[in-house]
């Protein structure tokens, strides 16, 4: 088996000694001449009718500078995918964090007080909490105007269905009725939310006609698209500055509130800042994890061949759609998983309702779905009475196999991640009573989208890398220097990084999709190779050798074969930088999709066929208290297929992180909703993130080959991955110990119950 | 909205100011959270006791028990000696407040006196017979434990009244104070049990049981002690005190857990209180305290 290795020397990052001893500076700790504190007035209920507001006793009060609501900014409809959104509430709410109004103050405590000084008088609504409840006949709309939004036309909507997506592959019917055995089953996944560890925050200034503002987003382009979009604004007009991010795992990505805080800012002409609170992070962002409905029936045969996959997803997108339209077809993928499946119908529908609006958070979909799936698959391999790592070793997929959308998967090492995760955790071994090892296998796409950057050498021989991809947390922006070190034969320590403004680097689609390795790696690389040729120019006049024999090593530029003869890069960029300069550009263009053939299929949203994919696959062993209900995860072995990995302790660290992620989402991350789509607990005492206490040794793998088609030198995707296939392998351990818990997150409470039945 | 802060140099001076209408603060890990989360502002009138040194520190009484400052903090009662030998269900509960951080500012006093029914020091000190020493401008009196917390958030001391220390009689034999927990740090009490005991040879002698956060305010159960006194502490013992215990919760459904959950956990738990208990007063050290972190106090429950 190959196993892929980088013995390069390790580096610390750039921004780590800033964020380990607290020099850092985020968002919040930014102070303007003259700043105000903003608040936001949220709407009283989850679905109401506005038919009053009125600021003038919030205007009146003293130390407040601004009031807005919708009335004061361009009457605007937005959305990526389905434009059904205002800045502020028009008419109607649709869920509890929907902002109202907006204030800005002296003061937090002034701003505070203006905010409940704001009358609004609403004629509520019946509020849907429940997304199964919103697609049945006769449920009131919670968009009446639907038909008439603007957006994607790729997207199939129709009433509270906000997107549907279907996979159709072969004669699912006559399979199912030919099979051995049929199983089907109901999996039940709540909300969850991404809860970066710092809350967001902004910062608006004007100057005359321009507005810089310094977010907490992992998108600064697409935020600075919304500023534009919704106050009606020229682009070059916006200026999106990103200080250190604390963290966003999908919460912090698409545009958010940096027009509102743009919008008080102009009215009040003073500089504006919003903090959010921990429970604001709860309820008002359009990015939470969205719950699921999975219905899964698999046809097998007595031998452990699966012939076929006949499901139904509900995902729940609440209020609005943000950027989740492309989950259905996503979690339609995710819902036939790594195997071979050679008849399959999937469907996929994304259900509006009455609670905060779900939108990515790493890997969007795939944690839930596979959790669903892989318990599944333990339950279709109890019934034929085989093991479920032999079933899947039976059904998983190799090079050559076909996808259910007919793509021919090429470069890839699924069968690998499996076998090597059952070897690291010993699977079969003798356990006590209480304890049981559980397995689960995912897969997820890389993403080929456009990015640029700039590489330039400056007089001393030090260079800087600007760069428009977002950095949040994940290192991959840290991780740029290694790129363009390797192809100038420089020290990744010789550079610097410039990003995260909008005014310096060039577009990228920021710190989303774990794209950032794959598409900006592509354009470092690129730019890199430009100076490389402009240094090899001045080389062949300094050593009058003809380029093609000269090499880029330890800092020299020197003649093949005679090491000896060669020049200093210190002493070119010197030579340089009085008359030429050294400045390479990049972009690199994004590899194309597979090919793939979904004729049949509904709803193509980009994710029919995977780029270079990811396989992963976890095994963890777990203690269940049987009398609590409390499970303890002991240990995890994670064995992943990322291509070439060229950041080790990087890559190593978002397993690490990832896993902890997903033992978070399998035993206790969960938002309970009254029935009219409240949150019931929005702040971290009773959603609980697991501690550091309660994470076990994680042991990481890196198998596979570099994947031609993906990123520099082969590396495919790396961040979301290790999140994806956790909650299926410690659902699938507590299973064998408790029985199966179909609900997630399969809390002390649930587990129990499940003993009770 | 003006609000006054000082800081008492001396115990008259703090008492002064709670005369007139100022609120105490030392830890400030229930006033400023409780305000930040909204769930109650903070008072208008602030006075800091945390430099008062005769609010510090633990001593032994005459009477073989010991006299606890209201300012000794939650990781100060776990590392003394004296309390997690003779008062381990003490230890046990201060081992498990909250964080690391909680455990270090946070008071025994600050923890009583904000009277939660989840409280994790209150069945402890309600099973030891503790009693809550509380000064006022008008003097000092002394009031049981268990009848200062007359309920959620209230207790019998008068608004001038400041609590300087909790004192315990002498103790013998073993103690436990067990809690349901959900993961293994920054956890609050859905489900908790104390249980102290006696021996008289290898009979039980005395026992006291206590729930925590099962009732509006933490209960001894009666029926659970009874169960266990004079009787030989076996299975059958055991078994019939976490009954009595569940027999005696009156249990909500919330975010946290369901009714039904609550009252079977509260047999789980109170069962593994007395055991624990029993087994402490014929000589294990058995997790004594319960670490709260694996990682850091050397030992891991599993």
């Amino acid at each position: 088996m190959a196993v892929v290795e980088d013995t390069r020397e390790q580096f610390i990052r750039q921004d780590g000694k800033d964020k380990v001893t607290g020099l850092g500076r985020y968002t919040a700790d930014l102070a303007r001449t003259g700043m105000l504190q903003a608040r936001f007035r949220y709407s009283d209920h989850a679905h109401a009718r506005v038919l009053r507001i009125d600021t003038s006793a919030a205007k009146a009060l003293p130390g407040v500078f601004a009031v807005l609501t919708q009335d004061d900014v361009p009457d605007v409809r937005y959305g990526g995918f389905v434009e059904d959104r205002t800045l502020f509430a028009k008419d109607v709410v649709r869920f509890e964090g929907e902002v109202v109004a907006a204030v800005a103050a002296l003061t937090q405590e002034i701003a505070d007080r203006a905010v409940e000084l704001i009358e609004v008088e609403y004629e509520p609504l019946p509020a849907i909490a429940d997304p199964e409840q919103a697609l049945a006949p006769g449920a009131p709309l919670i968009h009446e105007g639907w038909a008439g939004y603007g957006g994607n036309e790729d997207v199939v909507r129709e009433g509270n269905d906000c997107s549907h997506s279907s996979i159709r592959k072969g004669d699912v019917d006559a399979a199912l009725a030919s099979a051995d055995e049929v199983v089907k089953e109901r999996y039940v996944a709540d909300m969850s939310h991404a809860v970066p560890i710092e809350p967001r925050a902004i910062v608006a200034e004007w100057q005359g006609d321009k507005v810089t503002v310094w977010t907490s987003t992992q998108v600064p382009f697409i935020a600075r698209s919304g500023v534009a979009t919704t106050l009606q604004m020229p682009e070059a007009d916006v200026r999106v500055v990103v200080p250190h991010l604390g963290g966003g795992f999908g919460g912090k990505c698409e545009f958010h509130f940096e027009a509102h805080v743009a919008a008080l800012a102009r009215a009040a002409r003073r500089p504006v800042r919003l903090v959010f609170t921990r429970r604001e992070e709860f309820v008002a962002p359009d990015h939470r994890r969205e719950g699921q409905v999975l219905e899964l029936e698999t046809g097998v045969m007595k031998d452990g061949t699966i012939v076929a996959r006949r499901a139904r997803l509900v995902l729940d997108n609440g209020a609005y759609a943000a950027d989740a339209p492309f989950f259905p077809q996503l979690a339609a993928m995710m819902a036939v998983g790594p195997y071979r499946v050679p008849h399959v119908s999937v469907d996929a529908h994304l259900a509006y309702t009455n609670t905060t609006p779900s939108g990515s958070v790493r890997a969007p979909t795939a944690p839930q779905s596979c959790w669903g799936l892989e318990l599944h698959m333990d339950a279709v391999a109890e019934r034929i009475g085989l093991d479920p790592v032999e079933f899947r070793r039976r059904n998983i997929v190799h090079p050559g196999d076909e996808t259910a959308t007919k793509q021919v998967l090429e470069t890839i090492a699924a069968a690998e991640s499996l076998e090597r995760a059952v070897e690291m955790i010993g699977y079969g071994r003798e356990l006590p009573p209480d304890e049981a090892i559980g397995v689960a296998c995912g897969w997820w796409p890389t993403f080929a989208l456009p990015s640029g950057a700039h590489v330039k050498l400056h007089g001393d021989g030090s260079g800087t890398i600007v760069t428009g991809a977002q950095e949040c947390g994940t290192g991959s922006v840290m991780a740029l220097p290694l790129l363009a070190a390797e192809v100038l034969g420089m020290r990744p320590q010789q550079f610097t990084v410039v990003y995260q403004d909008t005014d310096a680097g060039p577009w990228d689609a920021g710190a989303s999709g774990s794209q950032t390795t794959t598409n900006n790696g592509r354009a470092v690389v690129e730019a890199a190779i430009d100076v490389r040729n402009q240094l090899l120019e001045l080389a062949e006049e300094v050593l009058e050798a003809a380029r093609a024999d000269l090499e880029l090593v330890d800092g020299r530029v020197r003649v093949k074969g005679s090491p000896s003869t060669g020049v200093d890069i210190t002493e070119l960029a010197e030579k340089a930088a009085g008359d030429k300069l050294l400045l390479g550009r990049g972009s690199g263009s994004p590899p194309a999709s597979p090919d793939c053939d979904i004729s049949g299929c509904t709803g193509r949203l980009g994710s029919e066929s995977f780029l270079a994919p990811t396989f992963m696959t976890h095994a963890v062993r777990c203690k269940v208290d049987r009398a609590t209900g409390v499970v303890r995860v002991l240990e995890v072995a994670a064995a992943h297929d990322s291509g070439r990995v060229l950041n080790p302790v990087g890559a190593n660290g978002q397993v690490e992180g990832g896993v902890a992620m997903g033992i978070g989402m399998a035993l206790s991350e969960g938002s309970q909703l009254s029935d009219d789509g409240r949150q019931l607990n929005p702040y971290l005492l009773d959603y609980k993130l697991q501690t550091a206490a309660d994470v076990p040794e994680i042991r990481v793998e890196w198998v596979g080959e570099p994947d031609p088609t993906a990123g520099p030198n082969g590396a495919k995707a790396v961040a979301e991955p290790p999140c994806v296939p956790t909650p299926g392998a410690v659902g699938n351990a507590i299973a064998k110990v408790a029985g199966r818990v179909r609900c997630l997150p399969m809390t002390p409470m649930r587990v129990w119950e499940a003993m009770q039945r | 909205m003006s609000a006054t802060y000082t800081a008492a140099a001396t115990l008259p001076e703090a008492l002064a100011a709670l005369a007139s209408g100022a609120r105490p603060v030392a830890g400030g890990t229930d006033l400023v959270v409780g305000a930040r989360q909204g769930k109650a502002p903070l008072p208008d009138s602030l006075v800091a006791i945390h430099g008062l040194a005769e609010l510090r520190g633990i001593a032994e009484t005459g009477g073989g028990g010991l006299r606890i400052g209201a300012l000794v903090s939650h990781a100060d009662l776990v590392a003394h000696p004296a309390v997690r030998e003779r008062y381990t269900a003490l230890a046990d509960a201060s081992a498990i407040v909250g964080s690391h951080a909680t455990r270090h500012v946070g008071t025994l006093g600050g923890n009583v006196m904000n009277a939660s029914p989840a409280m994790e020091t209150g069945g402890p000190l309600i099973c030891f017979g503790a009693e809550a020493v509380l000064v006022s401008e008008s003097g000092e009196r002394r009031v049981a434990v268990a009848d200062l917390l007359t309920g959620p958030g209230r207790t019998a001391a008068r608004p001038d009244e400041l609590l300087v220390a909790i004192e315990l009689p002498a103790a013998a034999g073993g103690s436990c104070y067990a809690r349901l927990e959900y993961r293994r740090q920054m956890e609050i009490a859905v489900v908790g049990a104390t249980c102290a005991v006696t021996l008289e040879g290898a009979r039980i002698g005395s026992a006291r049981v206590a729930i925590t956060a099962l009732t509006p305010r933490i209960v001894r159960v009666p029926d659970a002690e009874s169960a266990l006194a004079g009787g030989d502490g076996g299975a059958g013992a055991v078994q019939a005190a976490g009954d009595a215990a569940a027999a005696a919760a009156q249990p909500i459904s919330d975010v946290r857990a369901s009714a039904d959950y609550r009252r079977a956990m509260a047999a789980v738990i109170a069962r593994r209180a007395v055991t624990a208990a029993i087994a402490r007063a014929r000589g294990s050290s058995d997790s004594v305290p319960i670490p709260a972190s694996p990682a850091l106090h050397g030992a891991d429950r599993d």
